[in-house]
């Protein structure tokens, strides 16, 4: 079969392309927004993600880190120690504040472990861990709020002496920093008690996982795996009603600009619609050929809008590490899916507009 | 022996209602026979296109019928009458109307596909088609790359791809200078005696009279007597006595087209200008 539909669409090249290119801005702007919510969850949720721990305990029923507050008693300690599977055992203290210094501040997850342990950050770039009244900060955050070793920042009100600086924890959203398990449980008063349990594990993590949960009273426990996953899924659920938005807002720019594209390209062949309606094409033939130039439209639309979000993923990577884009399959799958729901109704008013084509107009004179 | 190939019998097409109502075709009868060409001349506004409309399986008629190959297409259900526009009916329009975005090949391959033949066939047969309209160095051109004559071969090689029965011809040499013009007008006339098609050809061209077989007035939506016809002394075209702008002229009475053929014979009298001589023929037409 000759391929009508798509000559007619990508003959006028400079057409096409303007067609292409404004679905295409349309999905960059979905995939993007999505890449860097993606990102920024991951971001949240590395501390987890990079930790030794193959299991966390945390207070029963609480389920993460983020939006959360888990208090387990540092007497369970010696009991989980002596349970099968279990090769090590370390607590840790959590809380949220901000890193303040004269030059600005920024929201930070300020993490109490004991130095020299598992608990505290997995790189140090510079400096060393911290001893009492002192602190490890990100990198990229003391990049911004011009922090050097050996500075005094404010945290939880009272100030530390920079000790070393960690990197990878500085996301979009916050920083993390990094104190004594005993400088923190003594600001938050809180004694013989952990915020969290990192357990190493010598056999399968979910065994231990369980065995944990039912040795201990009043504890949870999770997989680092299901851990990270819940702490994303929980900052994903916060921001549901922005990503909707985000989501409308794309899917309303992408059909009207698919709907304008195909209308401008049905208007601009009108005629040629007449003629093949005079030659033999019926209404199934037209329909099929504005199907297809939709759907040539937002599949060259999709790749073009990857292969630009991916580009906008290594500049923001370059020029500002602290905010990741990062495309999921998911994320492509839903940017396809609605460029396929775009298509099918951005064609409803070309299509009525090619099926009312006269095949008589072939014999009214273009001059 | 021939055939008749198309007939349409008191065809009538009538537009709006009450005041506005408009009778563009009225009782018109009409016959050709396979290896016929017909040619259909008139005034702008005679009925000639929506006739052809509905000879094409275009335009529903009024009233009235149309037999194709036998078959009475006005009986014919909306849906079938695109595969059958496809199948029975050639098209050669004035304005050649080729697809822009496609080649001289594939714009004959694209005919062949609306009427069932795909792949391979359909080349074969379209590369036929156009080596033997003589398109062979032609066939990846796009038709803005092609001159006028050259389109019009293309236009009648999609016309024949399906070998229709009847071919329909709406001015098919009014955008080609004469000698190209000519060409086709012989290219349609051999098409018919060969390939035993119909044709039928609607134009002011009276270059046309030349290879037609018939020759048929239509005026006001309805055939007249050719031999009652009187000839415009300006542009050759056939008018009808009984309502044509008209001057006299030292006793005799000139016919027109219209009254810028009446200005402009009248404007060059007065001047003393020569008028070119026209030839008359035996129906009354001429050529100058």
């Amino acid at each position: 079969m000759v391929p009508v539909a798509r000559r007619m669409l990508f003959t006028d090249r400079r057409r096409a392309l303007l067609g292409v290119a404004g679905v295409a801005i349309a999905l960059v702007m979905a995939l993007t927004l999505d890449g860097i919510f993606a990102g920024t969850t991951r971001q949240v949720s590395r501390y987890i993600d990079t930790s030794p721990a193959d299991v966390f305990v945390s207070q029963e029923g609480v389920r993460t880190i983020h939006m959360a507050t888990s208090v387990v008693p540092l007497a369970v300690t010696d009991q989980i120690r002596q349970l099968p599977g279990v090769s090590w055992v370390e607590a840790i203290l959590f809380s949220s504040d901000a890193l303040r210094v004269p030059a600005g501040r920024r929201p930070s997850y300020v993490i109490g472990y004991p130095p020299g342990g598992r608990g505290g950050p997995q790189t140090l770039v510079e400096g060393r861990e911290p001893a009492t009244g002192e602190i490890v900060v990100d990198d990229s955050a003391a990049k911004a709020l011009d922090i050097a070793l050996g500075d005094e920042v404010e945290v939880m009100g009272r100030r530390w002496r920079v000790s070393g600086l960690t990197t990878g924890m500085t996301s979009i959203v916050n920083t993390s920093v990094y104190v004594t398990f005993d400088d923190l449980a003594a600001l938050l008063g809180l004694p013989n008690t952990a915020s969290y349990l990192l357990i190493g594990s010598s056999g399968d993590p979910e065994s231990v996982a369980e065995s944990i949960e039912a040795a201990v009273s009043g504890v949870s426990t999770q997989t680092r795996q299901r851990f990270s996953a819940e702490e994303r899924a929980v900052v994903r659920e916060m921001s549901t009603d922005l990503l909707n938005i985000m989501a409308i807002a794309a899917f309303l720019v992408g059909l009207a600009v698919i709907g304008l594209v195909l209308y401008a390209a049905v208007l601009s062949r009108l005629r040629d619609i007449g003629v093949m309606k005079a030659l033999g094409l019926g209404r199934l033939g037209v329909s099929r050929l504005v199907l297809i130039q939709a759907m040539w439209t937002v599949v060259t639309a999709l790749a073009l809008a990857v292969a630009v979000t991916f580009s906008i993923g290594a500049i923001v990577a370059a020029l500002a590490p602290d905010i990741d884009v990062v495309v999921e399959a998911t994320s492509l799958l839903r940017a396809g899916t609605g460029g396929v729901l775009v298509a099918g109704v951005g064609v409803v008013i070309p299509l009525i507009k090619v099926w009312r084509v006269d095949p008589a107009t072939v014999f009214r004179r273009t001059s | 022996m021939s055939k008749t190939a198309l007939a349409a019998r008191q065809l009538n097409k009538t537009f709006g209602e009450g005041a506005t109502e408009v009778h563009a075709v009225r009782g018109v009868d009409l016959e050709v026979n396979t290896g016929e060409v017909v040619l259909i001349m008139g005034p702008s506004g005679s009925g000639k296109t929506t006739l052809l409309s509905m000879l094409g399986a275009m335009l529903r008629p009024t009233s009235g019928e149309i037999v194709v190959d036998g078959d009475n297409i006005t009986a014919i259900p909306e849906s079938r009458l695109p595969k059958l526009r496809a199948t029975t009916f050639g098209f050669v329009f004035q304005d050649f109307n080729l697809l822009g975005a496609l080649t001289a090949l594939e714009n004959v391959e694209f005919a062949l596909n609306l009427g069932g033949v795909t792949g391979r066939h359909a080349r074969e047969r379209a590369e036929e088609l156009l080596t033997r309209l003589g398109l062979a160095e032609r066939l990846s051109f796009r038709p803005d790359q092609l001159s006028g004559g050259e389109k019009q071969r293309v236009a009648i090689a999609r016309a024949l791809a399906n070998q229709p029965p009847v071919i329909l011809a709406d001015e098919p040499t009014a955008n080609l200078d004469s000698k190209i013009g000519h060409e086709i007008a012989r290219l349609l006339r051999r098409i018919a005696t060969e390939d035993k098609r119909a044709v039928v050809m609607v134009s002011h061209d009276i270059r046309l009279k030349d290879v037609a077989d018939r020759i048929l007035w239509l005026e006001d939506g309805a055939f007249r007597e050719l031999h009652n016809m009187a000839t415009d002394p300006i542009c050759g075209m056939s008018v009808d006595p009984q309502s044509a702008p008209h001057l006299q002229i030292d006793g005799e009475i000139v016919y027109f087209c219209s009254t810028a053929c009446r200005d402009e014979y009248a404007t060059a009298e007065s001047d003393g200008r020569h008028t070119a001589p026209l030839m008359h023929t035996e129906d009354g037409s001429g050529d100058r």
